[in-house]
């Protein structure tokens, strides 16, 4: 019996071991690495840039270019938002995996409800995407939809573990649906608030809560403050404003200068996962953005 | 039921919306056209740039995928040069997209690979114009129809090999049978971050051209360089190399930082090369006065981009090479002689960045050259519109 039982256990590894294969994905942004881990526990997760860098701007450095060559899947924003990097990456990395046609690159936006998309885009606009807002890791309502794709998308790529990710998968799917009814409830009293933004970074989130920015920092998207654009805004009547929401990879400056202008309070919110301590996950990322509007601080 | 049923054909309807407006149809090359025009005051040696209002490196490019195994690059560059304008043809130029193992093989006209800057296009540079060693030694940017082969190593950091065979009709010294593959190439790269905040690259090049040293016993013996451009001119000014060798070494470095990796608000680019050039020429010439057998140069520049809009760049460089004086050969022997000389430059240069895709820039360069010191001063815009593609580190 003992015999036995050792012998089906050595099987049971033998069969196993091929599941041991471990992904190794690279992501664009720490938001996916979180995901990616959420969906598949086992497998070799790193991002390429944190939550204090500015997506749009990230250097096509050696070692991104050695890490892309190991991948076996890419996620990444998509709608744009890597278009000054990713494909020197991809060119560089000579990873033929890591392509549309290599069936190894996954795009967010590709399964999201995608905003503010425009038929005619050129630069005189900003740096306007025209397949619309890339920063979906807000997308809170669509993040159940890429859940299925990637859960898919993992399934294709390492057949051997099918079932595991379609339950990682489903497990993730259920928490994120009943953490979404806690969060609306939460942030009943958000509703309706016109908020003072800086770039379109959380157009998903306030969308979802039912929040508007009203104004941007940004006189055009992607162009910094301006102080004729600052001057400009701290002239608007605010009685109906509820706050300047910026992220901590931006400079304060220009929400600073505008909140003791317009006695306004603030709200620094993270950019992406790890941006904050609480925001150590997807989950905890939105929960703390959550919690940070509800409690804006005044500046003096 | 019927309610029902009208539910999900619009929930279906969204889902097929948003599948459908993300499918990206086949498209056209992507376009990139880069305007370049200045204003200058005074010249610099081994440069075309001329003194006055002109255009520089005006480019117009077309790239795109021609299927799943290649990428096909054009790339042509309009130049004033005293009233008239030139066309050239920069890049022309396929890749291999589907190769194994990490490797690549590039076929036509390409920027070499040799050294840091020599395969980054110049609208990307710092400066007004490239340090005086590599306006002397590579003509500014070397590029030249050949076949490239390289490989990125499954390593930890970056480690990439590349290799190249080129016509070297650019860099021909003027031999009278030149070799048909006349510059082979090859590169070592090198790189890693360390922390969050900074990033290096190291590279070691090595470029062996077979008609480039000064040939003794031909028809057209001369000195190297008696008028700053014995190579192929265009009615007196030069695109290849003043200077050209058997060997040409090379080593760059190049160190970035951005507090956190957050390169928009502010970085630092560091970079330096030094270049060598040995086996200049054959043995009559050699043993005349003052003659050497290498010449040298390096440079170091520092880019700091301190707000989003605003970038200081200074740069060092320094030539040290050897003019010849009425050199030329005569039956079996070598007439005139060399002299030392040394060209040094240093520039300042203070841009505003319209945008990503817009710059100008003023530039002071104090030259000394010939014993005389010169202050060159440039005001040039850069701005480029259409397709622009990434930049390589």
């Amino acid at each position: 019996m003992h015999f036995n039982l050792s012998t089906l256990l050595t099987v049971g590894m033998l069969f196993a071991s091929p599941s041991a294969f471990a992904l190794n994905i690279f992501t664009c942004q720490p938001d996916w690495a979180s995901l990616a881990k959420l969906h598949a526990p086992d497998a070799d997760v790193f991002s390429a840039t944190t939550a204090f860098q500015d997506p749009h701007y990230i250097q096509a450095r050696p070692s991104l270019i050695t890490k892309m060559r190991k991948a076996d899947l890419v996620i990444c924003s998509g709608a744009e938002l890597e278009v000054g990097w990713l494909p020197e990456l991809q060119r560089q990395s000579r990873n033929t995996k890591a392509t549309a046609a290599g069936g190894g690159l996954f795009f967010v936006t590709e399964h999201v409800a995608v905003l503010d998309k425009h038929d005619h885009v050129d630069r005189s606009m900003g740096d306007v995407h025209a397949g619309g807002n890339p920063h979906v890791q807000f997308a809170v309502a669509d993040m159940v939809n890429i859940s299925v794709a990637l859960t898919a998308k993992l399934q294709q790529l390492d057949p051997a573990s099918q079932a595991d990710y379609a339950k990682a998968g489903e497990q993730f799917r259920h928490q994120w649906q009943q953490q979404m009814q806690v969060w609306k409830a939460k942030a009943k009293p958000l509703v309706g608030k016109h908020v003072v933004g800086y770039h379109t970074t959380y157009r998903y989130l306030f969308a979802w809560l039912g929040m508007e920015q009203v104004a941007d920092l940004e006189p055009k998207p992607g162009v910094s403050p301006t102080m004729s654009h600052l001057a400009s805004l701290s002239k608007l009547d605010t009685r109906d404003t509820y706050a300047i929401v910026y992220a901590t990879h931006q400079t304060n400056d220009a929400a600073t200068w505008l909140a003791q202008r317009n006695h306004l309070p603030v709200v620094v919110l993270p950019q992406s996962v790890g941006g904050t301590d609480a925001a150590s996950d997807l989950f905890g990322l939105i929960n703390n953005s959550i919690d940070l509007l509800l409690t804006p601080r005044s500046v003096n | 039921m019927k309610k029902i049923w009208l539910m999900s054909s619009v929930a279906l309807g969204v889902a097929g919306n948003v599948a459908a407006d993300t499918l990206s149809q086949i498209k056209g090359p992507d376009i990139s056209v880069v305007l370049d025009g200045f204003y200058q005051d005074g010249e610099r040696a081994f440069s075309h740039r001329g003194e006055g209002f002109g255009l520089g490196h005006t480019e117009v490019g077309l790239s795109a995928s021609v299927d799943d195994k290649f990428r096909g690059v054009l790339t042509s560059v309009f130049e004033s040069h005293h009233g008239s304008t030139e066309i050239e043809l920069e890049e022309a130029f396929i890749e291999t997209l589907a190769l194994p193992y990490g490797t690549k093989v590039k076929a036509g006209r390409f920027l070499s690979n040799f050294g840091y800057l020599n395969s980054k296009h110049t609208h990307e540079d710092a400066f007004t114009e490239r340090p005086g060693v590599y306006r002397a030694l590579l003509g500014g940017h070397y590029y030249d129809d050949g076949i490239q082969a390289s490989i990125l190593l499954p390593t930890d950091f970056y480690l990439a090999l590349s290799f190249e065979a080129l016509s070297g009709k650019k860099m021909d010294a003027g031999f009278d049978d030149p070799a048909t593959v006349g510059v082979y190439s090859g590169k070592l790269s090198l790189g890693a971050d360390v922390g969050e905040s900074h990033s290096w690259m190291l590279g070691l090049s090595v470029l062996r051209n077979g008609n480039g040293h000064m040939q003794f016993g031909g028809d057209h013996d001369h000195g190297a360089d008696d008028d700053d451009d014995h190579d192929h001119d265009h009615g007196g000014h030069s695109h290849g190399p003043a200077y050209t060798g058997r060997m040409l070494y090379g080593a760059d470095f190049t160190w970035k930082w951005a507090p956190q990796g957050n390169y928009k608000y502010q970085h630092i680019r560091f970079t330096s090369e030094y270049l060598y050039l040995d086996d200049v020429m054959d043995a009559p010439f050699s043993a005349l006065e003052g003659a050497k057998d290498s010449v040298s140069g390096y440079y170091g520049e520092v880019v700091y981009q301190f707000t989003p809009s605003w970038s200081v760049s200074t740069r060092f460089s320094r030539f040290d090479h050897i003019e010849g004086h009425d050199v030329h050969g005569h039956g079996d022997h070598a007439h005139g002689h060399f002299e030392n000389e040394k060209l040094q430059e240093l520039d300042f240069a203070l841009a505003w960045h319209s945008s990503h895709f817009g710059v100008i820039r003023g530039q002071v360069s104090q030259q000394d050259y010939h014993g005389e010191k010169n202050n060159i001063v440039s005001l040039q815009y850069i701005m480029t519109f259409g397709a622009h593609a990434a930049h390589a580190f």
